[in-house]
């Protein structure tokens, strides 16, 4: 029997005490693990949300939302030094228009602006509902009560959106997804009257592919119909930003730049170069902004896993080197024996570090069972208490996508589970050891300072 | 074999310094069975944890087969404890948890004797003191005073020491079995040609040794 045999067989010589040390240790491993496992889980969670929300910052001008507000659009000179800026991959730029039907010309909604020619002879695919009616009854107490009583006649028609841009992206348009259903897209950098029609705008006007539609009084040929699952989008029109700017008769001004960076480490440097150069004129808002919202929650479960983490782990530390100490001293005798029979303190330190060791081998068994268990019900706890503490995401400021995708990232948050792999035992595995290794130093260091005549004093 | 000159040591009590062993001479030839007679506290055990290596004296000389054990290192202590004496406690001092067979081996495997070895040489020093097969596989918790004394003296045996130190070994025994240990040892003293130094405060027994040594006050006397 060697001194490892020694220690292994140590364990049980107190069964009830060994059964006692088993469980604590066995709770304390069971909590390592656990944290250990929610830590990557929510690391794991924090990177995807990063990755989906995307690197991107937005600046629109002050005082605008929408089709909503006052204030200055921004132009191309502001473009340009955002392009020049350190880090920027990428510059899109937007401007929004709302076309009024020619035969209902009069009905006032919201940027139904009678005196331009901001007219086309399409109809809206959107319903206004009780809330369009409510947006018209608004504008119309603003308005002479002679046109007011005219507008009466009319039949009502909801303004049509259309936005020119640069570049076609998602995050130029706002959308989540966008498939060409038929056609082609059209280029975004040329001048031409082309357009870009959505699914539902083209089945109410039946629009196809080569049939043309008039705007601003002049004729627009459809390049592609498209489809984005969104309701208003899919009754839009989207058209290169040039096109819509000389239309409109707003020459170099834009609605917003969607900027792109390199890399998420380089959005908030961007975001701050942005402010300063353009100043208060513009609002900038980034993705990181927004992210930060949505990962708030998930950093509060990674704050508390990590020191849970290391609690679990110094109290298991803390819990073998007080039960060996404990142990070391109740055989100081035996130890004498030892080492008057021969025995070197490597023999003696090695007998006791196995037993340690053993203990905790067999505490990591079932903490890891236990672990295994609890892991998800304890996730679960984690998330509650974190999103009870945090404001929801979403709310405000421009950028309809990105509400979206944080919206989905605060749905997924309840859906987050713990997966015990292979990669995790061996971490358990390891944090046993180590626990075995750092709780077992010590007491064998006061092994090795027992001397035999020690004992037979104590006789 | 065993020569002991003007060894003395001293302890630290408070602030007082107490001399334990002061100035001991001895010289006990080798295969004879001598014994340390004295009052509790005379410093008769702390003279036999010296002579083992156990503890380090003060000042003085121990030489065993003509080697000075007072000026080895540690190292070469551990290798003299385990090669060359062999320990017997009042107590037994058994390991609770292994089986008399296993207690018997432990020094072997101290030596680096393959298991094999060890075990057969355990079972014929066991039957050699008297421990019937049944009781092999016993551990010290089922065992009497004697038998477990039985096993402590095989366990001191096991790695054929020159010398064997007993401290009180019949201390916790019946007159009739501390009778049967004491003619064990000097059976053994004939036999094995090993050289016994036995502690004890029984005159009785120390009247059977060859050589005994009175001890007071931490002097011989």
């Amino acid at each position: 029997m060697g001194m490892i045999n020694r220690g292994i067989k140590n364990v049980f010589r107190n069964g009830i005490r060994t059964i006692a040390i088993v469980f604590i240790l066995a709770v304390s491993i069971s909590m390592a693990l656990v944290m250990f496992m929610a830590l990557k889980t929510v690391n794991g969670k924090i990177d995807s949300v990063k990755s989906s929300i995307g690197n991107t910052i937005t600046v629109s001008p002050a005082g605008i939302r929408g089709f909503e507000g006052g204030g200055t659009l921004l132009t191309q000179e502001n473009a340009n030094t955002i392009k020049s800026l350190a880090n920027v991959s990428s510059v899109t730029e937007t401007l929004t228009d709302r076309l009024r039907n020619e035969n209902s010309a009069t009905s006032n909604f919201p940027g139904g602006d009678t005196s331009s020619n901001s007219t086309t002879n399409l109809n809206s695919s959107i319903e206004p509902g009780s809330f369009g009616n409510r947006q018209r009854n608004f504008e119309n107490q603003s308005q002479d009560t002679s046109t007011s009583a005219n507008v009466s006649t009319q039949v009502p028609s909801m303004p049509i959106s259309i936005t020119g841009v640069n570049k076609i992206s998602n995050a130029a348009l706002s959308v989540s997804e966008f498939n060409l259903t038929s056609g082609e897209k059209i280029d975004p950098t040329s001048s031409e009257n082309v357009a870009m029609v959505g699914k539902d705008l083209a089945e109410k006007n039946s629009l196809s592919v080569g049939s043309t539609f008039t705007a601003y009084g002049q004729t627009i040929k459809v390049a592609g119909i498209y489809d984005t699952g969104n309701t208003f989008t899919n009754g839009s029109i989207i058209m290169p930003i040039k096109t819509v700017q000389n239309l409109s008769s707003q020459t170099d001004q834009i609605n917003s730049i969607i900027v792109e960076t390199d890399s998420i480490d380089s959005v908030s440097p961007v975001q701050t170069a942005i402010k300063e150069k353009l100043g208060s004129s513009v609002d900038v808002t980034s993705s990181q902004d927004r992210s930060s919202q949505a990962i708030e929650p998930l950093q509060n479960i990674k704050t508390i896993s990590f020191y849970s983490l290391v609690g679990a782990l110094v109290a298991g530390a803390i819990i073998i080197f007080l039960v060996m100490v404990m142990i070391v001293r109740e055989r100081r005798r035996e130890i004498g024996v030892l080492k008057a029979i021969g025995a070197s303190n490597v023999v003696v330190t090695g007998q006791f570090v196995s037993e340690a060791l053993t203990l905790t081998l067999i505490s990591s068994v079932l903490g890891v069972i236990l672990g295994i268990v609890l892991s998800n019900p304890i996730l679960k706890v984690l998330v509650s208490n974190s999103q009870s503490t945090s404001s929801s995401p979403g709310e405000g400021g421009p950028g309809r996508m990105m509400r979206m995708g944080i919206e989905g990232v605060g749905n997924t948050l309840n859906n987050l589970h713990a997966v015990v792999g292979i990669d995790i035992l061996l971490y358990g595995l390891s944090a046993a050891l180590i626990i075995a290794v750092v709780g077992s130093a010590v007491p064998s260091f006061l092994i090795s300072k027992i001397r035999p005549a020690e004992v037979m004093r104590a006789e | 074999m065993l020569k002991v000159k003007n060894l003395t040591k001293e302890f630290q009590s408070g602030d007082h310094k107490v001399r334990a062993v002061s100035g001991v001479n001895m010289d006990v030839p080798q295969g004879v069975f001598s014994t340390i007679i004295g009052k509790s506290g005379s410093g008769k055990s702390t003279l036999l944890s010296l002579i083992g290596a156990l503890d380090k004296p003060t000042s003085g000389e121990i030489l065993v087969d003509d080697q000075d054990i007072t000026k080895m290192s540690d190292r070469k202590l551990i290798k003299y404890r385990r090669e060359k004496i062999g320990f017997i406690f009042q107590n037994y001092n058994l390991i609770p948890n292994l089986t008399a067979l296993e207690n018997v081996m432990l020094p072997m495997e101290f030596c680096g004797i393959r298991k094999a070895q060890r075990q057969k040489r355990a079972k014929e020093l066991l039957t050699e003191v008297g421990l019937t097969r049944d009781k092999l596989q016993r551990r010290p918790g089922r065992l009497s005073g004697g038998e477990q004394q039985r096993v402590a003296i095989a366990r001191a045996l096991a790695n054929k020491p020159k010398l064997i130190l007993a401290d009180e070994p019949t201390g916790n025994l019946d007159s009739s079995t501390g009778k049967i240990i004491i003619d064990l040892l000097k059976n053994l003293a004939k036999l094995e040609n090993t050289t016994i130094v036995a502690v004890t405060h029984d005159p009785g027994i120390a009247s059977q040794a060859k050589i005994t040594f009175h001890l007071k006050d931490g002097k011989i006397v």
